[in-house]
């Protein structure tokens, strides 16, 4: 029997053996491969998602904000677990407008453990929904953009897409500001992911919620303009119609308006992605008998004329074998440089570039150099002017490049054969007016921090003088001539100091000019006589296959504008003896 | 022969092994409830386990004294109405169950436990401490009468046997059990002095049914082809729990895998759990506490001058080296889980009980073994060879 002891002692000694061998290799060998599986299993790395930040507008003083966040949540049904009957009864009850499938599609497939059934359930439903605590039925917190205003400014703004990535606008922009940094929650949890205090893995780092941006955009003025727009594009024919306001004295763009807007929650109801595009800012034009007024400063600024400079208005010249041809046909004989810009006479701005060459007949290289110093360098045409938002460069042919230098430039003085965009022409005129100081335009105010309220952007500095005071008071004494048709109609009120020029540009289509499409703009400021002006407005309206005029389609929007910005500035008129 | 002192190591074993698994259920209980409050609706306290499980030591402690003082002389009377009690409550289980009693509790197809109210009894559990003591009588009786290898023998020993084992296995569906009662069967016919022949034979055949009945039933087949691919959830979490612990563990109370990961965190996968708080050095110090209890068992055993006395220990050895070997090999893959606890360390209180009073009567028995080593010519009869004994002198 002493053997069959001896065997059960070995058994035992056998047995522990191999579970004592089986226990080494687990606990010591394969140790921080079971910890790598276990933390795996065990902790939970949760994404702490970071607010997108706010959207403001100006209104007067205060920021508004235009573009908002909301908790929305997802509901989602497990068809393995949920009980059909409490769970239809309970989501019909409650959210049924927002059901995205049927019940019979959702329970089709009671093996799935997941269907989406609704999304964007505001908080008093998911409230409802979480009270009833029905099996199989959960919801996923969310945000979404809500817009206020609307369609207002949209292009301007831009949307949030699916991935919630800023697209376009001011949320493609700023999207890395707006958005914030996501923090990081890492934390040992159960197995019904309640995290447990237990461990050295949890990690906790807070969000950095994105910033609140306020834009220079005033929100009443922006409403108006393209209420104003909007009636315009009715009114004219026309399908298409952009405005700016900027402030002359710091480059903040107070409107930047481009109809037809889109609804920035259902963003995917567009045509193209030309219809999220802001046209003032990316759409590169010929703004036409505009540009005159940078013309005529760059010949007063350089010496070369003044404002009652006479010349011989033939009525067409010829520049290198092409005919230019004056829009208005009168005004034939002697006239001053002033009528020309009153009647916008191409053959007076080309004669500014004959006395810019330092001749009264010719156009020299030294004219053309000139010219281009002025549009392209000092007033920033053809060139992207370093505002915020996607804009584009635009085109402005050197003086010495390519064949028919001469006519181009001659075209060039009443702006054609070029390409610029409205919002660096209305930068450059507002340097032009505003004492010859060039601010890059933008669109931010500053702005809106926690526990501190609204925190304004550093003052702009200008980048660069474009002209002398004198030429910038002569060209403001011009452009205020041109509109004495204005006054006397009354269109401009007593007491108010407002200029402004029109410009019919015609376009070009396969290559030559056509007269069946005309876009029409205009460019002006306003304010009281003898002091800055308060604000530059520059308008354009097109529409495919029409003729629009600079007379008759773009300045009565300016007009308009500009009498709602007199008013909401409250500018008080000077005393007129 | 002369009763003296009992084994102190065997008690002091006992206790120590029922305090280490008090503090793993102090540690983990509160997740467990809060577990099952979470995913079930109850309402568990979190010191509900804890205080169940010290109740259950201290009802384990009674019954170690009862089977410490009840008199062997009064058990061994008795034992074949014991086994018969056993067998009888298990039948009138498997009837109730039937007739749809609540009395029954059945979980996962099988009836194991009797339903009074707010305790539950498990039959089986009397019913291996009634085989441990009816096998034990047997094989006594049969020897003194020289009828070893009989059809006297064989007979009532493969009845009672299969009967026991149909009944766990089968109707029960509880393959642990299952486990010890073969441990307990196959050491009694070892020790029962039938030719090595006859017991490899028997084994032999016991190995062919167990590969029969795994191969007669998918359920069971893909059970051991989830073993053997190590696809259990179960054991995978046992293992992720051990290997966690490292040489040193994670510390009380720092157990991640008790917060549900692991089934059973309590019961059966308590071993796992220690492993992760007390680590490598913890789990052999546990073991080692098992070792020395089993080769105190077998020690007594030797000693004893009496063979069915010799023979119940050796029973009661069997007995925890099946529930110790099949608990921890299946923790660490190296056996199918088959569901069976952990003794004196495993939540509950049926198989803590009679393990705890098994040992109670080992330990009674200890108190009258002799010095020398016993063998089998030596059939029984106390008192023949003086008073010595393996544990320490009560008196001069």
């Amino acid at each position: 029997m002493k053997h069959r002891f001896k065997a059960l002692k070995l058994l035992v000694i056998v047995a522990v053996a191999v579970i004592g061998i089986r226990l080494f290799l687990i606990q010591i060998i394969e140790h921080d491969a079971w910890v790598k599986a276990a933390s795996k299993q065990q902790v939970m790395r949760d994404m702490i998602v970071a607010e997108r930040g706010e959207i403001y507008m100006m209104d007067d003083d205060e920021p508004t904000p235009v573009v908002m966040n909301a908790t929305v949540w997802t509901v989602l049904v497990d068809p393995m677990e949920a009980n059909p009957k409490k769970t239809e009864k309970l989501l019909d009850e409650v959210i049924k407008p927002k059901l995205l499938a049927s019940w019979e599609k959702v329970f089709e497939d009671r093996t799935r453990r997941y269907f989406v059934v609704a999304k964007n359930v505001m908080r008093k439903e998911a409230e409802t929904i979480k009270k009833a605590n029905l099996k199989g039925v959960w919801m996923q917190e969310g945000t979404k953009r809500v817009y206020p205003e609307g369609e207002m400014g949209s292009r301007l703004l831009g949307f949030v897409n699916a991935d919630g990535t800023g697209q376009y606008g001011v949320e493609g922009a700023f999207d890395k500001d707006l958005k914030g940094k996501n923090g990081l929650l890492k934390t040992v949890k159960d197995v019904n992911n309640i995290p447990l205090t237990i461990g050295k893995e949890n990690v906790r780092v807070p969000a950095q919620d994105g910033k609140k941006i306020v834009l220079s955009i005033d929100r009443n003025i922006q409403r108006n303009t393209e209420k104003i727009l909007a009636e315009s594009i009715k009114a004219s024919r026309g399908d298409k119609a952009s405005a700016i306001v900027m402030n002359p004295r710091n480059g903040q763009i107070l409107a930047m308006a481009d109809l037809p807007n889109y609804q920035p929650e259902n963003y995917g109801n567009v045509k193209g992605m030309e219809d999220y595009q802001n046209n003032v800012l990316v759409d590169a034009y010929e703004p036409a008998s505009i540009l005159k007024a940078f013309t005529f400063a760059a010949a007063i600024d350089t010496g070369a004329m003044k404002p009652d400079s006479v010349y011989e208005n033939t009525g067409k010249v010829y520049i290198e074998g092409w005919p230019i041809e004056n829009a208005y046909k009168g005004q034939i004989g002697t006239v001053s440089m002033q009528t020309a810009l009153d009647f916008s006479l191409n053959t007076g701005s080309i004669q500014a570039l004959r006395w810019l060459s330092g001749s009264s007949t010719d156009i020299t290289a030294r004219g053309r150099q000139k010219l281009y110093e002025y549009y392209h360098d000092k007033f920033g045409l053809g060139q992207r002017t370093g505002v915020e938002l996607a804009e584009s460069a635009g085109m402005l042919v050197g003086p010495n490049t390519g064949d028919g230098r001469n006519a181009r430039y001659a075209n060039m003085t009443f702006g054609q054969n070029l390409n610029v965009t409205m919002v660096q022409v209305a930068a450059a005129f507002s340097s032009l007016v505003n004492g010859g100081h060039y601010y890059t335009p933008t669109v931010v105010a500053g702005e809106v921090k926690d526990e501190v309220g609204f925190v304004k952007a550093k003052p702009r500095k200008s980048v660069r003088t474009v002209v002398n005071e004198s030429t910038s008071s002569t060209m403001r004494e011009m452009l205020y001539g041109v509109r004495k048709m204005a006054r006397l109609r009354g269109t401009d009120r007593p007491g108010y100091y407002v200029g402004g020029k029109t410009g019919t540009a015609q376009v070009i289509r396969d290559g030559k000019y056509i007269m069946e499409e005309t876009i029409a703009s205009y460019a002006g400021f306003g304010g009281i006589e003898d002091e800055l002006p308060e604000y530059v407005i520059m308008v354009r309206i097109l529409g495919d296959g029409r003729q629009m005029s600079g007379e008759a389609d773009a300045l009565p929007i300016f007009n308009q504008i500009n009498n709602y910005m007199l008013d909401y500035l409250k500018i008080k008129p000077k005393e007129t003896l | 022969m002369r009763k003296h002192k009992s084994d102190q190591v065997l008690t002091l074993l006992v206790l120590g092994l029922m305090v280490v698994g008090l503090i793993a259920i102090y540690a983990v209980g509160p997740m467990r409830a809060n577990l099952l409050n979470v995913t079930y609706g109850t309402n568990y306290s979190n010191d509900m386990f804890f205080w169940n499980q010290l109740r259950s030591v201290g009802m384990a402690i009674l019954a170690f004294w009862v089977g410490f003082k009840l008199p062997y002389v009064w058990l061994r009377k008795h034992s074949q109405k014991i086994m018969f009690l056993g067998i009888l409550l298990c039948v009138l289980l498997a009837f109730l169950a039937v007739a749809g009693s609540g009395l029954a509790d059945c979980q996962l197809g099988g009836c194991r436990w009797y339903n009074l109210g707010p305790i539950g009894f498990q039959p089986a559990e009397l019913m291996k401490f009634g085989l441990v003591l009816y096998l034990a009588q047997l094989v006594a009786v049969r020897r003194k009468e020289g009828k070893i290898e009989t059809r006297e023998f064989w007979l009532p020993f493969g009845i009672v046997s299969a009967v026991a084992l149909f009944l766990v296995v089968i109707l029960q569906k509880d393959l642990g059990t299952g486990v010890a009662f073969l441990a307990i069967i196959l050491t009694s016919l070892l020790m029962s002095g039938v030719s090595m022949k006859k017991f490899w034979l028997i084994l032999l055949v016991v190995i062919l049914a167990g590969v029969g009945a795994i191969a007669s039933s998918d359920h069971r087949k893909i059970r051991v082809a989830d073993w053997l691919a190590g696809n259990s959830y179960h054991v995978r979490n046992a293992e992720m729990a051990i290997g966690t612990g490292g040489m040193f563990g994670v510390g009380v109370g720092n157990s991640v895998q008790a917060a549900g990961y692991l089934p059973e965190s309590i019961n059966d996968s308590v071993f796992a759990v220690i492993g992760e708080m007390f680590g490598f050095l913890g789990l052999l110090l546990v073991l080692g506490c098992f070792v020395m209890l089993m080769f105190r068992l077998l020690k007594i055993s030797e000693h004893l001058p009496d063979q069915e006395e010799r023979l119940v220990v050796v029973g009661i050895f069997a007995w925890i080296l099946a529930h110790v070997v099949a608990n921890v090999a299946s923790m660490i893959s190296l056996m199918p889980v088959t569901g069976i606890t952990l003794p004196l360390l495993s939540y509950g209180g049926t198989s803590m009980m009679f393990v705890a009073g098994a040992l109670g009567l080992a330990g009674q028995l200890s108190c009258y073994t002799s010095r020398e080593v016993k063998n089998e010519s030596i059939s029984s009869g106390r008192g023949l060879r003086g008073t010595y004994y393996s544990g320490r002198r009560r008196s001069a």
